[in-house]
């Protein structure tokens, strides 16, 4: 860990009377691993929305530092800017995994690549090796329906990174499974971000794993209430 | 009393899926006014009892055997709109303890509540509308008030789409009471055999020699008899071979496909080549039965050019041309609207999907793009193929008019290009449903 890849400063957002972020600084190193855990409503997800520039925030900023290239102000962008950012350069996984029914394994891992301009025959080629990486190698052509749900949520995790994104952000990916294959689902997604110079940043409920993070940190009403280095 | 308390729960909902109940209510709304205002201009025809009546009353139930299939189909989404959107919390009542018989009886009552409601406001349309249904001209006159239903037809329309609605809730919901577990199924569609094609292609050269050889058949009940076959055939053969041409054009584009609104499309329409056909069939029938009344109007028209035609004949053509105007645009119309209904329930069924999609920063101009060529796409299939085979069919003389008058069957065209157009706008007007659904930033998408 050297450079910060996010840097967020006095983060707030409300929705309404609720005030879901209230002065927010966190950084978020690059090659790290941070979980946000918290009770429901303390305000994770609305913190990583606003850290992938999902939503903007009342007050605050978010930088964006790339490995190529000068810093990016998340909040100074417009919405398709940061939708676009958030196609070439950040990675999602979600609880369902989300993926779309129609298409197979290797087009649904395709799909960034795609939106991004790149041919279709080079970006399955490139989605395949991704998935082989993950284990799931001659899955290509299988429609996510034909999949367990640990299978879909590693295909999901293989869509998050095939552009090379520099962090994944990932809310409760390990919600919808049962413990050994949350195990397994955690250790593929670390070792495919962390394990290759990239970050992470989980929210989840699950301490296990959190306990997977290097970096753990607690919200309450808003705010960060505590962070732990894990081992 | 547990049952009535529970659809009273039921029916309190929140802004969020304030949808949940108003879709199936305009859809509802829109079937009965197409179902009275086409009813309407129906009976308007069997208001004469002069000579020449009974040759338009012919025609009028022509007309409205066309536009049943369309309308039906509407209907259809329509109730399915109406039942699916209940699939998730009665299935979960089911696996609370509700007996099949709450879980059914509970499934009527919404429906029927929300067809009745849409009917009533399709009730308030038809009385709106019809007085301008009543300016449109045959035999030279205005329709005028004939068109205004007797109110006991209206009532019966009412109950009609009520029981169409119990009905559909009903069927669809089988899987919900025969497992509590299994709402949705995530099988492959099933795929369709290409003796399909060949049982097509038969049906049509059979026709076509029928049609080619009626010169030589005796009297008039026989080329009555071989006109109803060939066309009735024909039209199964569309049902028949409908699907399996579109499963094979949209196997074709989701290999070649190379953006991601073409692959998106194609593999939406794979999904189940099916539904994709039953959402589009309507306009089948009608463009088949457009190219054929088209050339028989050409041919006409080629007549009273000459002046072989005396006042009467003459008004007959120029009806004749009203009415497939009429019947064409009012079966892509109702298309349009069961396009419009299917596709706002399919947004909001996927909103999780479609929500994250935007997160992964898939910009919403691809979205609506694949959701339009899903839709257009068989629609052009349906509309060119079936318009092709009602030229093959009658071969000889689509060819003549095509020499002879070149401007009617153009018309003819024209109008079913203004169908598709029509249908387009159809989707145009679902775009705001997926813009309300992406701009929903609440954390909990």
């Amino acid at each position: 860990m050297n450079s910060p890849v996010l840097v967020a400063h006095a983060l707030t957002k409300s929705y309404g009377s609720t005030h879901a972020l209230a002065g927010v600084d966190l950084a978020i190193e690059r090659g790290e691993s941070v979980a946000i855990m918290g009770a429901s409503g303390s305000g994770k997800t609305t913190l990583l929305h606003v850290l992938a520039g999902i939503v903007t925030p009342d007050t605050g900023s978010v930088t964006f530092h790339p490995s190529v290239g000068g810093a990016i102000d998340l909040t100074g962008l417009g919405e398709s800017a940061r939708s676009r950012l958030r196609r070439e350069r950040l990675g999602f996984v979600f609880q369902q995994g989300l993926l779309i029914p129609e298409l197979t394994a290797v087009e649904n891992v395709a799909l960034p690549l795609m939106l991004g301009g790149t041919p279709r025959v080079a970006a399955e080629q490139h989605a395949a090796g991704w998935l082989a990486a993950l284990g799931l190698a001659g899955f290509e052509s299988r429609r996510i329906g034909q999949l367990s749900g640990g299978q879909a949520q590693r295909v999901a995790i293989a869509r998050a990174q095939v552009t090379g994104a520099s962090v994944v952000f990932a809310d409760e990916p390990t919600g919808a499974l049962d413990s050994r294959t949350s195990g397994e689902v955690m250790d593929a997604l670390i070792a495919s971000t962390t394990g290759r110079g990239r970050s992470l940043v989980v929210v989840t409920h699950d301490e296990e794993v959190a306990a997977r993070c290097s970096r753990v940190l607690r919200l309450a009403d808003g705010r960060i209430v505590d962070e732990a280095v894990t081992a | 009393m547990i049952t009535l308390r529970l659809a009273w729960l039921l029916s309190r909902r929140t802004a969020a899926d304030r949808s949940t109940v108003v879709l199936p209510v305009i859809a509802f709304a829109v079937v009965t006014a197409l179902l009275l205002i086409v009813s309407g201009g129906a009976q308007a025809f069997f208001s004469w009892n002069d000579e020449s009546a009974f040759l338009y009353q012919l025609l009028a139930v022509v007309a409205l055997a066309l536009l049943v299939v369309p309308l039906v189909a509407l209907g259809g989404s329509a109730a399915r709109l109406s039942a699916r959107r209940r699939d998730d919390r009665l299935a979960s009542l089911r696996l609370l303890g509700a007996t099949p018989g709450t879980v059914g009886a509970l499934t009527v009552i919404e429906s029927t509540v929300s067809a009745v409601a849409g009917a009533l406001v399709g009730v308030i349309v038809y009385v709106a509308t019809a007085p301008l249904v009543g300016l449109l001209h045959f035999r030279g006159e205005p329709l005028g008030d004939a068109v205004m239903l007797h109110p006991l037809l209206i009532v019966a329309a009412v109950v009609a789409i009520a029981t169409l609605a119990a009905v559909s809730a009903v069927v669809g919901l089988r899987s919900v009471i025969v497992s509590p577990l299994g709402v949705r199924t995530k099988q492959s569609a099933p795929r369709m055999h290409w003796v399909r094609v060949v049982i097509g292609v038969a049906v049509v050269a059979i026709t076509f020699a029928a049609m080619s050889s009626l010169q030589l058949a005796a009297g008039f009940g026989v080329v009555l008899a071989v006109l109803a076959v060939g066309f009735g055939g024909t039209v199964a053969v569309l049902n028949l071979v409908g699907p399996w041409v579109i499963r094979l054009v949209a196997s074709g584009q989701a290999k070649r496909a190379k953006t991601v609104k073409k692959l998106l499309a194609a593999r939406s329409i794979l999904e189940s080549p099916k539904a994709a056909w039953r959402q589009v069939s309507g306009v089948a029938m009608t463009s088949f039965m457009a190219v054929f009344a088209g050339t028989g109007v050409a041919l006409l028209g080629v007549m009273s050019d000459r002046g072989d035609m005396n006042g009467d004949s003459l008004q007959l053509y120029t009806d004749i041309q009203t009415g497939v105007i009429i019947t064409v645009v009012a079966s892509f119309l109702m298309v349009a609207c069961s396009v419009g209904v299917n596709q706002a329930s399919a947004v909001l069924d996927r909103r999780a999907l479609y929500v994250s999609l935007d997160r992964l920063g898939m910009p919403v101009e691809t979205m609506n793009a694949a959701r339009g060529r899903a839709v257009l796409s068989p629609l052009r299939i349906t509309t060119i193929g079936s318009a092709v085979t009602a030229a093959v069919v009658i071969f000889p003389l689509t060819g003549m008019a095509l020499l002879v008058a070149p401007t009617s069957l153009a018309m003819i065209v024209g109008c079913l290009a203004a169908g598709i157009l029509i249908v387009w706008l159809g989707l145009l007007a679902t775009r705001p449903v997926l813009t309300r659904v992406l701009a929903d930033r609440s954390p909990s998408l």
